[in-house]
């Protein structure tokens, strides 16, 4: 079945011997061994850490991990939007040079030059941009290889991350601790005006005296998820007053429906509101019907951003949060932002072709 | 002359894929760097940045994708040539599930040791290919026909891509890293991968290639290459172990890769036809250009996967190559 010539496979003359030629495998051998030597000879390690004659901080970051930085960082690359954030709050924003593509707040965060996508970091951008300092975030969300890869290639780089409220005020600290000068300070009072916020928040939740069964839901495709056992947002749904609903194992996210309906959430919060799952979806839900939230109407959409992001405005979302558990609180909760209107807007062009409303 | 065309080829995209990249470097920086550090020229002046860049990211980077890309593509060949199949691809024996599901494994076991830029995930990749094809090598030893062996790596490979799913479907948080490595990338190519991977790809691509005569041979039918002098049972045996081991190493450094190793095989062989003496190292150097080229490509705009980008560009080049060949060539 082949147009192969018969000639060019006849047999070396030496029947058994196989097809091999010894000099060009010696000859490739040789050359794999002068490569493979040679490398190490190209590739000389980069100097490691901070420079010489430079004054140095040592903190340790949330992996446990002892870390050498410059005492005053110029050239600051942020990992995540959280950090991002923050450096800005404590007004370090003027020494940020790299940021994530998904940075949004402030106004000013989206102009960084974006040096980390959603499937990791790119390493050209950091290194073009010759950071002093690199905060990444931890578990995970800043892929362990890019990492291990930036501190080989001699970048410090402090790790963060915030298991539950009191890390995400830690790690603040943290922050200010490694950007230095007024940045420590003001990291120092905003930590202490969070936490004294998130205990008013917290008290006036508690107060209320009812903590009603609360289901925070962060996502529906294609299985609902919600908050596992010993996470954040089971911290925060705590503090705000709900008696949260949670799946069955903390490495556990979705929830299966029935588990839900036995459960019987006396409040659902719409932790994916952002992505157009509004009240009237939820009430349209095949078995859903019959859930104390949903015959009572109690299901409330919020802003998961600012509840879920480990930054400086955790103490707004805490009270959002709580004003979604706890209706009743809005009027002393007045002094905390605003939720952005959600949901009214997908309400309205929910029924397509009836009105023509304009489109927003 | 197609060999020479190659080369010249191999050496622009290689030279391309060094002087650009996601940040742009003036090219005389990047040509000084490259001369003074691999030449031994005097150093002149430029940032260091532009040093790390060069000699630490796109140098090792771009050598991976050499040696992945000649690795796939010779695999390729040899697993087309010894299944006698056109379908053949380097992951056909269940090498890519053995691969997913052992880099899966790694991803969630919480260790977390490197060892020579090569994690746990990357060792257990390697593992897995070479226990997937050792499984379905003894499952189909019973029956020398050369469709049970491949039904067997289907049957294998589909149990293994379900073991995948599990891991997936349990891995939470962690499976955007999974993903990710599904989809190939040399993101993480580093001089510690080099020196590990190109000694075992170079070695066994080199092994593969002083065997070409027995890859023609086998070409004609057992019995035919039996009459030629060709011990069937040994040939068959160590092709299989070389492309095995190739493929494996390809995997634990750049992921699953999918298309090079299928495609660039018959491209050569729509150009020079189909004998192995001439396709093996032509293959092996339009599969380095080609993987430099796509990576080149995927890293520019910002990190898309490799995969997806030797598909992009394989497919409408090789149907083009397919449409004007003057005949149909048969494997």
């Amino acid at each position: 079945m082949t147009r192969l010539d018969y000639r060019s496979v006849a047999p070396s003359g030496v029947p058994g011997k196989g097809s091999h030629h010894p000099w060009a495998l010696a000859l490739g051998v040789a050359a794999v061994m002068a490569l493979a030597g040679g490398a190490p000879v190209i590739a000389q390690s980069p100097s490691a850490g901070v420079p010489q004659g430079v004054p140095a901080t040592t903190l340790t970051d949330d992996t446990g991990t002892v870390v050498t930085i410059p005492s005053d960082p110029a050239r600051v690359i942020s990992l995540s939007p959280a950090i991002t954030e923050t450096a800005f709050a404590l007004g370090a924003g003027d020494r940020l040079v790299g940021g994530t593509d998904y940075d949004d707040y402030p106004a000013q965060a989206p102009a960084l030059p974006d040096v980390a996508t959603y499937t990791g970091v790119l390493m050209e951008q950091v290194v073009a941009l010759e950071p002093d300092l690199v905060l990444a975030a931890g578990n995970g969300f800043t892929p362990d290889a890019d990492i291990a890869r930036m501190r080989e290639l001699g970048y410090p780089v402090v790790v963060l991350y915030a298991e539950d409220v009191d890390g995400v005020m830690a790690d603040i600290r943290l922050i200010g601790d490694a950007l230095g000068g007024d940045a420590d300070a003001a990291a120092e009072s905003m930590a202490a005006d969070m936490a004294a916020s998130i205990e008013r928040i917290s008290a006036l939740a508690a107060a209320t005296g009812t903590t009603p069964r609360t289901f925070y839901e962060i996502g529906d495709q294609p299985e609902l998820y919600g908050p596992a056992p010993d996470s954040f947002i089971e911290d925060l749904v705590g503090l705000a007053g709900g008696d949260a609903i949670t799946t069955s194992d903390p490495a556990v996210f979705s929830i299966p429906v029935e588990q839900l309906i036995v459960a019987d959430p006396e409040v659902i919060v719409l932790g994916d509101a952002l992505y157009g799952v509004c009240p009237d979806v939820v009430a349209a839900r095949p078995g859903w019907a019959d859930i104390t939230a949903v015959r009572a109407g109690a299901v409330r959409p919020v802003n998961d951003t600012v509840i879920t992001r480990p930054g400086p405005r955790l103490a707004d979302g805490l009270a959002s949060l709580t004003r979604a558990i706890h209706p009743e609180l809005a009027d002393e909760l007045t002094d905390f932002p605003a939720d952005p209107p959600m949901c009214a807007v997908a309400a309205s062009t929910a029924a397509p072709s009836a009105s023509g409303s304009a489109q927003p | 002359m197609v060999a020479v065309g190659g080369l010249v080829s191999l050496g622009i995209v290689v030279l391309a894929g060094i002087v650009l990249g996601n940040v742009s470097l003036p090219v005389s920086d990047t040509l000084a760097v490259l001369g003074h550090r691999l030449l031994g020229l005097p150093a002149g002046i430029w940032p260091a940045s532009t040093e790390t860049i060069v000699v630490e990211l796109r140098l090792p980077r771009v050598l991976t994708a050499m040696i992945v890309g000649m690795g796939l593509a010779v695999a390729g060949t040899a697993f087309q040539g010894l299944l006698r199949n056109p379908l053949a691809d380097p992951y056909v024996l269940g090498t890519a599930s053995g691969a997913a599901l052992g880099a899966a494994i790694g991803v969630l076991l919480p260790i977390q040791v490197a060892v020579l830029g090569f994690g746990v995930a990357n060792a257990l990749a390697f593992c897995g290919a070479l226990a997937a094809v050792a499984v379905v090598y003894r499952l189909s030893r019973g029956s020398e026909s050369r469709s049970s062996i491949l039904l067997v790596g289907y049957a294998v490979g589909s149990v293994l891509a379900a073991g995948l799913a599990t891991a997936m479907y349990l891995s939470g948080d962690n499976l955007r890293r999974i993903v990710a490595y599904l989809l190939g990338s040399f993101a993480n190519a580093s001089w510690a991968q080099v020196v590990v991977g190109l000694p075992i790809i170079v070695l066994g691509t080199l092994l593969i290639l002083s065997r070409a005569r027995s890859l023609d041979a086998l070409l004609l039918g057992d019995d035919a290459a039996a009459h030629l002098g060709v011990d069937v049972r040994r040939e068959r045996r160590v092709l299989l172990a070389l492309a095995a081991l190739v493929t494996a190493a390809a995997v634990a450094l750049a992921g699953l890769i999918g298309f090079v190793g299928l495609i660039v095989p018959h491209a050569v062989r729509l150009v020079v036809g189909p004998s192995a003496r001439l396709v093996l190292p032509l293959s092996a150097v339009l599969g380095a250009a080609f993987m430099v080229l796509a990576d080149l490509i995927a890293r520019i705009p910002g990190e898309l996967p490799v995969g997806i980008v030797t598909a992009l560009i394989g497919v409408p080049v090789f149907l083009v190559l397919l449409r004007r060949s003057p005949g149909a060539y048969e494997l």
